[in-house]
Parts: structure tokens; C-alpha cells; sequence
């Protein structure tokens, strides 16, 4: 077996067509007829420009207009005055067409590949990729037809341009396999686009495999297989079986609503941890977003952000959103999360100690710069506050006071806010959940953190593996503790969610469903996932299955009995 | 001779579609254009140049134009960056 880089999901199994580089050599000659030389060189320009168009076209009509942008960037890029033109300026001084086209790209190509920034140093493959296809052209070299392979394909190559990448008919090819790029490359971004499993970056591989080996390409975990025995296949003709079943039926629950069988509907958020996670909420069809942890604007920085910056960050969430609710975690720093420059003493029990509100509260100056903040993004969507460690009544009824006195003084300086803004309360100590029935009188709004929920009811560090056996949001109290805050703010009639990695558990939904959860936010992957749970299950068949598992005693039992009744 | 200096607003700085727009729209004036950026002189007609000049959001640059129809390059150049060329 061979390890890449997981650059588009699915398994692929199949016959390798493998694309040689071309030998693109030539000799440097001088020229003295110019003019000729100059019309062989724009000749080939001609051909290069019309044959980009076409495979613009062709991806736009294929896979869509932003991947065909890469290949619309190529055709900007040669009609610059600085390429052609200085290309044309070389050969009227003797130079040989491909001497001037080497010489133009690699001035270029170095000049980019140098830059800090990414996307900037992608621009010098786009250049090698224009250099490549104009010597062909002026060399005469014919390229392997990648639209006339036979269908069951394997591509490998040492990298896929995506000039290549624009001729794979889908139905054709059925995986792809390179030495070069990762997961931000085009070829990745292609292939992922076209749906075709992929890994990229296996060292080698187009000395090790030959015109039709037979190989597999599994692209959700990077593994490469070339000539497996039969055992293999048949293993992975069965997980290739799995996995084009499940994508099929979560492409059902693309853009449809999140309801049980019965038609209840709750809402279905998305956790992000950066304003660009936001865009990939949106991508994976989240509704909004139950959790927006705030921390990486002060782990980024040598120093506190500041008002400015943080209202930036979550103004950039709260438009990528475009109305949808966005509930913004306060800082939850402390336990296992340190920043340098706050110079936190070391704790003996740090997970027992200074640490989410109890640190904010105690630095209010700090904390108000991020209520500011909050607030000011508040006037450009639907946000919410969200305070993290509720432990007791006071802390929340001081945060809301805090809020209040920001809203005074941002009216007083004449800064817009929502005035309706909504202050909730994370439920994830076992006090929260012993006073939750209290704290939904103060609250605007419950979310259960069920990782802390778990290691804080079951008195676990999850990090020590001599006792990871217990922790588990299966065990009996952890899931009474769920049930008693969702029936405490129902009862209050405030909104629940819940924020935890149970959220999206196939096996967690249909309890949480019997326990009249309202809001489940969950990593973007998994939106449709849990969409699909959610949509297998009747409110009368999850309430017979939770009465059914809170009657047992042990984590195994519970675990056992919730995977028999899986859907 | 005429010359400006202004503040690079887009987000994403002077990269390939900002570049494009901003070439595209000064190209047809007979004027020449330049970028004055960080002590170098860059052609304001070039993608590749202006990409080149490495220019990111919040950079100040003078945009300089020489030519019979040098007052409406300028004008027009200063209005394309100013609205974020674009994006």
C-alpha cells in the first residue's frame, strides 16, 4: 500500500493510464530570419489561446464557472503585454521561440514561487502550466487524449494540470493519482469537484505502476494499492458499494428542511472556529451557527485583539451568514487552552479553576472589549451571545449586566447594535444542570457542551487513557443530565441546542429527539448526516427507544440497545 | 504629468481578478500607467506586473499617468481602486 494525500473522497478501482512527461528539451539557436520565427511564435500563441478557450469552456459547461476562472486566469495572463510582448521583444533579437517562452516563464515563475502568499505562489504553477503547453505546441509534442480513455481509468501522473484535468470525461475516469500537490491544488479542487477519488503527493508512484496495472484509489483515507490481490478488492468493492450508497441518499437532503418523521422541525447549525469556516457552513447547507468559538482571535495574535478586530471577525461570519443566526461563544479560555501573553498562573486542577467566565468576569475591561465587539456585528445579522462554564445564577445575571452597560455607552457614542440581542447560557457542569430549571429563568437560550458535560459529570479527564473507558455521553448520568436540561427549557419555553460532538451521533439523535432538543450544531461534514438521522425518526419511536435505554443500567447496555435500533 | 496616491481597499490586495480588472480598465487609454509601490515602478496595463508588485489590502500606492488623456486615466484609476476594484 502506498500513502498520499486524501484529496477528494470516494474508492476507485481500476486500470492505470499512466501520462508520461514529455521530453520537452530543445536546442537553443540563433535566429536570423525573425519575421518567420515571429509567426511560428504567434501561430503557436493563436493555437494555445484558442485551445484554452476551449477547455474553459468545457470545464465551465462540465464542472462550473469558478473552476473554469483557472484556466480564463491562463488566457489574461499570456495576453499580458509583459508576456507575449517580451516573448516577441526576445525573439526580434535573435532568440528561438522556445528559448524566449523558457526564458519569459521562468522570470515569472520565479518571481511568484518566491511570494509569502499562497494563492500568489499557485500563480507560478499556472505560469509553468502555460509554459508546458506553449512548447508543446511549438515542439510539435502530442499529449496523451485523457477524453478518449476507456472507461474504468485510473489517471496517474506526476502532477494533472488542469488543461488535463478539463478533458477527463467523469464517466470514464474513476480515480486519480499524482506525485505533487495537496489538498488546495487544482487538481484537487477538480477532482473534487467532478467527484472523482483522489490522492495526491504518493512519492514515486509514476516509476512504480505501468500502463494497466490494476489499482485502487481510496481518497477518504489517502491509500493507494497497485495490483492488490483479490482479497483487497472484494474488500474494497464493497466499501466503494457503501460509500457511493450513503452519498446518494444524503444528496437527497441537500437544501431540504431538518424534520423528523413526523414533521417536527428543528434547526440545524454548524461549529466553526474561523469567519471563513462560516463559508464552509454555508457550502455544507448548515441553517446557521450554534457555535462560533471566539478564541482564535486571541491564540493568533501576540497580543489581545482589539475592539476593532474582533468586530471585524465576527461581522465576517455574520455577513458570510447572510441573516442566519450566528451565536457567538465567548472567550473560553483556561483548562486546557492557554495564551501566552495573559501570563495564567499554572493550576494544579486548571479544568477546576481561573478559567471561561470566571477569568472574563474577573478582567472586565477585557471582556467588555469583546461584548463590544459582538454587539457592533450584532446591527449586521442575527447573533447571540453565548457564555461558556455557567456554573451559577450570579455569573449569568453579571454578563447581562455587562451587556447592558456596553449597549449604554455604544448608544451614547452613537453606534448601531441589536437591541434584542439574546444572552444564552453553554450547560456543560453538572451544577448547570442541576440548577438548569434556575438558570432558564436568566437565560435567553440553553447549548449543551456535551465533551465537558461528560468529563465534568463522570469526574474524567478524557485525556488520560487509563480512564477514557469512562468517558462516554452514554453512561446513565450523562445522558439524565441531557435529558433534565432540555425538559428545564422547554419548560421555560427557551430554545435548546446542543453544541457537542453528540449532536450529530447517529446513535445520540433519536434521544435527543425524544427529548425535544430544538437546535443541533454540529461540524459542517456532517450537516447532511445529521439531516438524514434526524429525518428517520418519529418523535413516538424515539420516545419508546429513550424510555427503553433510561431503564438500563450501564453504558454497554445503553450502547448496545441505541445500535440495534439504529436506522 | 499627473499623480495620486490611495489606499488599497480590496481584501484580497492586487491579486489576478483585482489585477485583471484594473489592467483591463486602464489599457485603453493612450497614456502610460504605473504603479509606484515600495521604491519600484510597475506598469499598470500588466496582470502580470501589478500581481508582481505584491500590493495588499491597506497598502498605499501612487498611481501615476503620462500622457494626452492623463487626467481621465487617473481619474479613472483612482475610482477603480478606491471601490475595491471590483470585489
Amino acid at each position: 500500500m502506498y500513502k498520499g494525500i486524501e484529496a477528494s473522497r470516494g474508492i476507485g478501482i481500476g486500470s492505470i493510464c499512466l501520462i508520461v512527461d514529455h521530453d520537452l528539451t530543445f536546442e537553443t539557436k540563433h535566429i536570423d530570419d525573425t519575421d518567420a520565427e515571429k509567426t511560428r511564435f504567434n501561430s503557436a500563441i493563436d493555437k494555445f489561446k484558442a485551445e484554452t478557450a476551449e477547455m474553459a469552456e468545457n470545464i465551465r459547461k462540465n464542472i462550473g464557472p469558478k473552476e473554469a476562472e483557472i484556466m480564463e486566469g491562463h488566457l489574461a495572463m499570456i495576453a499580458d503585454p509583459t508576456m507575449a510582448g517580451e516573448m516577441t521583444k526576445m525573439i526580434e533579437a535573435g532568440q528561438c521561440a522556445e528559448a524566449a517562452v523558457t526564458a519569459v516563464c521562468d522570470m515569472f515563475i520565479g518571481m511568484f514561487s518566491k511570494m509569502e502568499d499562497d494563492m500568489m505562489r499557485q500563480r507560478a504553477s499556472d505560469i509553468s502550466d502555460i509554459k508546458i503547453s506553449l512548447l508543446k505546441i511549438l515542439l510539435g509534442v502530442e499529449d496523451v487524449d485523457i477524453s478518449k480513455v476507456a472507461p474504468g481509468t485510473i489517471l496517474v501522473a506526476h502532477d494533472l494540470t488542469p488543461s488535463m484535468t478539463s478533458q477527463i470525461v467523469k464517466d470514464n475516469v474513476v480515480g486519480i493519482i499524482t506525485e505533487v500537490g495537496g489538498k488546495t491544488s487544482h487538481s484537487a479542487i477538480l477532482a473534487r469537484a467532478l467527484e472523482i477519488p483522489a490522492v495526491l503527493s504518493v512519492p514515486g508512484i509514476t516509476e512504480i505502476v505501468h500502463d494497466k496495472d490494476t489499482a485502487i484509489v481510496d481518497g477518504t483515507e489517502g491509500d493507494v494499492y497497485i495490483n492488490p490481490d483479490g482479497e483487497v478488492v472484494s474488500k474494497y468493492v464493497i466499501k466503494r458499494e457503501e460509500f457511493i450508497r450513503a452519498q446518494a441518499e444524503l444528496k437527497n437532503f441537500v437544501g431540504k428542511e431538518s424534520v423528523t418523521a413526523d414533521g417536527k422541525p428543528v434547526e440545524l447549525f454548524c461549529n466553526i472556529g474561523t469567519p471563513k469556516d462560516a463559508k464552509k457552513a454555508i457550502e455544507c447547507d448548515g441553517e446557521g451557527i450554534g457555535l462560533f468559538r471566539s478564541e482564535f482571535l486571541f491564540m493568533d495574535k501576540p497580543h489581545l485583539p482589539t475592539e476593532d478586530e474582533q468586530f471585524a471577525a465576527y461581522k465576517e461570519a455574520v455577513d458570510i451568514m447572510g441573516g442566519k443566526t450566528v451565536i457567538i461563544r465567548t472567550l473560553d479560555i483556561g483548562g486546557d487552552k492557554d495564551i501566552p501573553y495573559l501570563e495564567l498562573e499554572k493550576e494544579e486542577n486548571p479544568f477546576l479553576g481561573y478559567r471561561a467566565v470566571r477569568y472574563c468576569l474577573a478582567n472586565r475591561d477585557m471582556y467588555k472589549i469583546q461584548l463590544r465587539g459582538i454587539l457592533r456585528a450584532s446591527a449586521f445579522g442575527k447573533v447571540k451571545i453565548m457564555v461558556p462554564l455557567v456554573t451559577c445564577v450570579e455569573e449569568v445575571r453579571e454578563v447581562k449586566a455587562l451587556v447592558e452597560e456596553c449597549k449604554k455607552e455604544l448608544s451614547a457614542e452613537g453606534i448601531a447594535f441589536d437591541d434584542a440581542i439574546e444572552v444564552g447560557c453553554m450547560v456543560e457542569t453538572a451544577a448547570a444542570s442541576l440548577i438548569a430549571d434556575l438558570l432558564a429563568q436568566e437565560a435567553d437560550f440553553f447549548s449543551i457542551g456535551t465533551n465537558d458535560l461528560t468529563q465534568y459529570t463522570m469526574s474524567v479527564d478524557r485525556g488520560n487513557a487509563k480512564v477514557a473507558y469512562l468517558y462516554s455521553a452514554f453512561q446513565p448520568a450523562v445522558l439524565r443530565s441531557i435529558k433534565n436540561i432540555i425538559a428545564a427549557g422547554n419548560a421555560a419555553g427557551i430554545p435548546v441546542g446542543m453544541c457537542g460532538e453528540a449532536a450529530a451521533d447517529p446513535l445520540m439523535i433519536p434521544l435527543l429527539i425524544s427529548f425535544g432538543l430544538d437546535e443541533y450544531s454540529v461540524n459542517p461534514v456532517l450537516v447532511l448526516t445529521a439531516r438524514c438521522i434526524i429525518s428517520k425518526w418519529t418523535k413516538e419511536e424515539a420516545d419508546a427507544l429513550a424510555e427503553k435505554v433510561l431503564s438500563l443500567s450501564t453504558e454497554a447496555e445503553i450502547v448496545a440497545a441505541l445500535k440495534e435500533a439504529a436506522k | 504629468m499627473v499623480s495620486q496616491k490611495v489606499t488599497v481597499t480590496n481584501e484580497q490586495g492586487m491579486h489576478m481578478r483585482p489585477a485583471t480588472v484594473f489592467s483591463a480598465a486602464v489599457t485603453p487609454f493612450d497614456a502610460e500607467v504605473k504603479i509606484l509601490f515600495n521604491g519600484n515602478a510597475y506598469d499598470g496595463k500588466s496582470v502580470m506586473m501589478l500581481m508582481a508588485a505584491c500590493i495588499k489590502c491597506g497598502a498605499e500606492i501612487e498611481i501615476q499617468c503620462d500622457g494626452a488623456d492623463e487626467e481621465a486615466a487617473l481619474a479613472k484609476a483612482v475610482e477603480l481602486v478606491e471601490s475595491g476594484l471590483g470585489d
